[in-house]
């Protein structure tokens, strides 16, 4: 017990140190973007007409900060991200937090919910294919799997909508009916959110799951082969006990090693799902923060949140795994 | 009757590549508290004929329907073969045949806890609850001379030694009684002491558990110190068989000739070592006639590579007796010696 509380302490801290090495990179990039916040508002603020000044400018500068050194700048803007404090958006003159905040939320509640869907398929199912003895059923497996991949999923949304346009009169798109759309939380505007968020879950969760049952289904074919399976064979374990107390227990360790990754593709994938389901999220605000209005304050928070999520997930997953796993634990492996 | 009566044994296994014999014709009994030894090169097919006892070979093996592998259990006589469902399978894994493996580290799951894993095959296998279960575990880990044995049964086998381990696979094995403990190259991977103290723990535990043992190794100097009879396997066939006294003080067949000749010898440790000559073949390049014949240097052209020798008991022993002495070589039979004079 001594040992998983300081393999804890161990990953928390590696956990806050990477976190602070990422806002370091992250925060340097926004420095690296061409022109800075006030420059960008002020030349924002000319096309409307207003007349600026190299003076007002400079003022807007010392107002902002940005006058001060980097490593001053970057330090507050580290201890404010830790506190999900972002300052404004460098065009749009909002709170960055009230301008995220529940858009954040919901991406990632899409793709932690996709991550779930994929895996609580992707297990027992990748565990059959990898140990049945039927082979019909094992190739079909492979087959879907492979199929779920190469199916890309805007098309599978595209297909999706086409289908209930066509069938329903009813595109699916959005994330809340139009009653709800602005409304406060309720118990009926969640109700409401369940009824839409399912699709973009299954679309996402679609190809993450192809990914999962590859993945799952080499690991435990891997560990099938192992003596010490022969060997629990041998003294008459049969079945899914066998299954799930030797192969696949002893392959949980690369499988949560993989979840960060799977997180960040499906992450990556939220941007034209949401564009094509049309549902107003943090992907597409990232693209539209990057692309169109280079807002280096509204970007560099949702890279930074984008991160943060990640690490969180492989730091629940670590400690998940050492409570699993003695090796881990004990400090073996590491 | 014997234990264990395995007749005309064959296994194929199919691969990419063709079907491969692995083990052609094998008969051998294994008595009631005896150990039988065998022994051959890497690849004769020890571990694969043993596996079988226990229906262990892969999904691409096959037994051939000749095949009898007859096993004395209470209930009267089962024939291994003919078990199909993996509840009848239990019978011969781990309940009637135990089973430990070269490499002791590896056959332990390396995330479960020794006694969870010693446990459950209690459970499986007995009646007993898993307070019971747990005592009896601790208690037979004791018995094979694991100090601390209720800190042990709490360990994961990473935490254990070499010979540790091998002891607690030992207990493990034995916790449900077994008749008949097959043990492939149990010492391989120790050191001499603890080898030692490992065969003499099995050899102590054979008349105290009232079990048999078939003991495989390829180093003749553990079959002379343990087994009371010994086969002598080479690619899948066995070439000679009898008591090991017998069999180790005087060698009929080529191969097992060879085998001892290439043994180094601490009294005679300026002689060069004669190994045995040319290559094993290639399992899918199976010699016709004798499979030795292609290393055996009193190979009979015409004869040794068309015909396959059958079993002959030496000095006119019937080949069926209990302790006979067999071996298979056309060189030690007398129609073979007339043929070559004929052509
Ligand atoms: N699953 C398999 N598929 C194909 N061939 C196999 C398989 N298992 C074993 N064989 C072949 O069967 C033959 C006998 O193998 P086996 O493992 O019984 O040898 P062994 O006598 O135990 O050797 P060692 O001393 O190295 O353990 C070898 O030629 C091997 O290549
Ligand atoms: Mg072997």
């Amino acid at each position: 017990m001594k040992q998983f509380g300081s393999f804890i302490a161990t990953r928390l801290f590696l956990a806050f140190t990477t976190l602070v090495i990422v806002s370091f990179i992250v925060f340097s990039l926004m420095e690296l973007v061409p022109g800075d916040c006030a420059e960008r508002y002020l030349a924002f603020k000319n096309t409307q007409g207003s007349g600026i000044s190299v003076e007002d400018i400079e003022a807007e500068r010392v107002r902002l900060g940005l006058d001060r050194p980097f490593v001053e700048r970057w330090g507050k803007w580290l201890v404010n991200a830790f506190q999900l404090e972002f300052g404004r958006s460098c065009i749009l003159r909002v709170e960055i937090s009230q301008l995220l905040g529940e858009k954040f939320l919901l991406s990632l509640a899409i793709c932690l919910a996709s991550l779930v869907f994929a895996y609580v398929i992707a297990l027992p199912v990748g565990i059959m294919a990898a140990a049945s003895e039927n082979r019909f059923l094992r190739n079909t497996l492979s087959f879907v799997s492979y199929f779920g991949l190469a199916m890309p999923n805007f098309l599978l949304a595209l297909c999706i909508m086409l289908f209930s346009t066509v069938y329903f009169g009813n595109s699916m798109t959005g994330l809340f009916s139009e009653d709800y759309r602005d409304a406060p939380w309720s118990m009926a505007r969640f109700m409401d959110f369940l009824g839409h968020v399912w699709l973009p879950i299954f679309i996402l969760g679609w190809s993450a799951t192809a990914f999962a049952l590859q993945t799952v289904r080499a690991l435990v074919s891997d560990e099938l082969g192992k003596l010490y399976v022969t060997a629990a064979k041998a003294r008459g374990v049969t079945g899914w006990a066998l299954l799930i107390r030797y192969p696949a227990r002893h392959s949980l360790n690369p499988i949560f090693n993989s979840l960060g990754f799977d997180l960040n593709r499906i992450f990556n994938e939220l941007p034209i799902i949401a564009l094509i389901l049309t549902l107003t999220d943090a992907g597409a605000l990232l693209i539209e923060a990057l692309a169109r209005s280079n807002d280096q304050q509204l970007a560099g928070a949702i890279i930074f949140l984008l991160t943060a999520s990640i690490v969180a997930v492989n730091l629940l997953s670590d400690i998940l795994l050492a409570a699993l796993d003695p090796r881990i634990r004990k400090g073996i492996m590491i | 009757m014997p234990l264990l009566s395995v007749k005309d044994l064959t296994i194929y296994f199919n691969t990419d590549e063709g079907q491969i014999t692995a083990v052609e014709d094998v008969s051998f009994d294994v008595r009631r508290g005896e150990i039988l030894g065998i022994v051959g090169e890497s690849g004769s097919g020890k571990s694969v004929s043993t596996k079988s006892l226990m229906m262990l070979n892969g999904r691409n093996s096959q037994i051939s329907p000749e095949s009898r592998l007859i096993l004395e259990t209470d209930d009267g006589p089962v024939d291994i073969a003919s078990l199909s469902h993996v509840k009848d399978l239990r019978l011969v894994r781990g309940h009637s045949i135990s089973m430990i493996f070269q490499e002791p580290m590896a056959s332990f799951a390396p995330a479960v806890k020794i006694g969870k894993q010693m446990v459950e095959q209690l459970l499986i296998h007995t009646d007993l609850d898993k307070t019971t279960a747990k005592a009896r575990s601790i208690e037979i880990l004791s018995r094979v001379g694991i100090p601390d044995p209720e800190l042990r049964f709490n360990q994961f086998s990473f935490e254990l030694s070499g010979g540790m381990r091998q002891r607690a696979m030992i207990a493990m094995a034995l916790s449900t009684r077994p008749k008949l403990l097959i043990a492939d190259e149990p010492t391989t991977a120790l050191d001499v002491t603890i080898q030692a103290q490992v065969l003499a723990l099995i050899k102590d535990l054979v008349a105290e558990f009232d079990m048999s043992v078939i003991l495989i190794t390829h180093d003749l100097g553990v079959i002379a110190q343990t087994a009371d009879r010994v086969a002598v396997m080479y690619l899948g066939r066995i070439v000679e068989q009898g008591t090991t006294r017998d069999v180790i003080t005087s060698p009929q067949h080529p191969y097992t000739q060879g085998l001892i000749n290439s043994r180094p010898s601490l009294d005679h440790f300026e002689d060069p070592l004669t190994p045995l000559s040319g290559d094993l073949p290639s399992p899918l390049e199976r010699p016709q006639g004798c499979v030795f014949h292609t290393r055996c240097a009193h190979a009979i052209k015409g004869l040794c590579d068309t015909q396959k020798p059958p079993v002959i008991g030496v000095a006119g022993q019937d080949p069926t007796d209990e302790d006979a002495h067999n071996t298979s070589c056309h060189l030690l039979s007398p129609s073979a010696s007339e043929q070559v004079l004929v052509s």
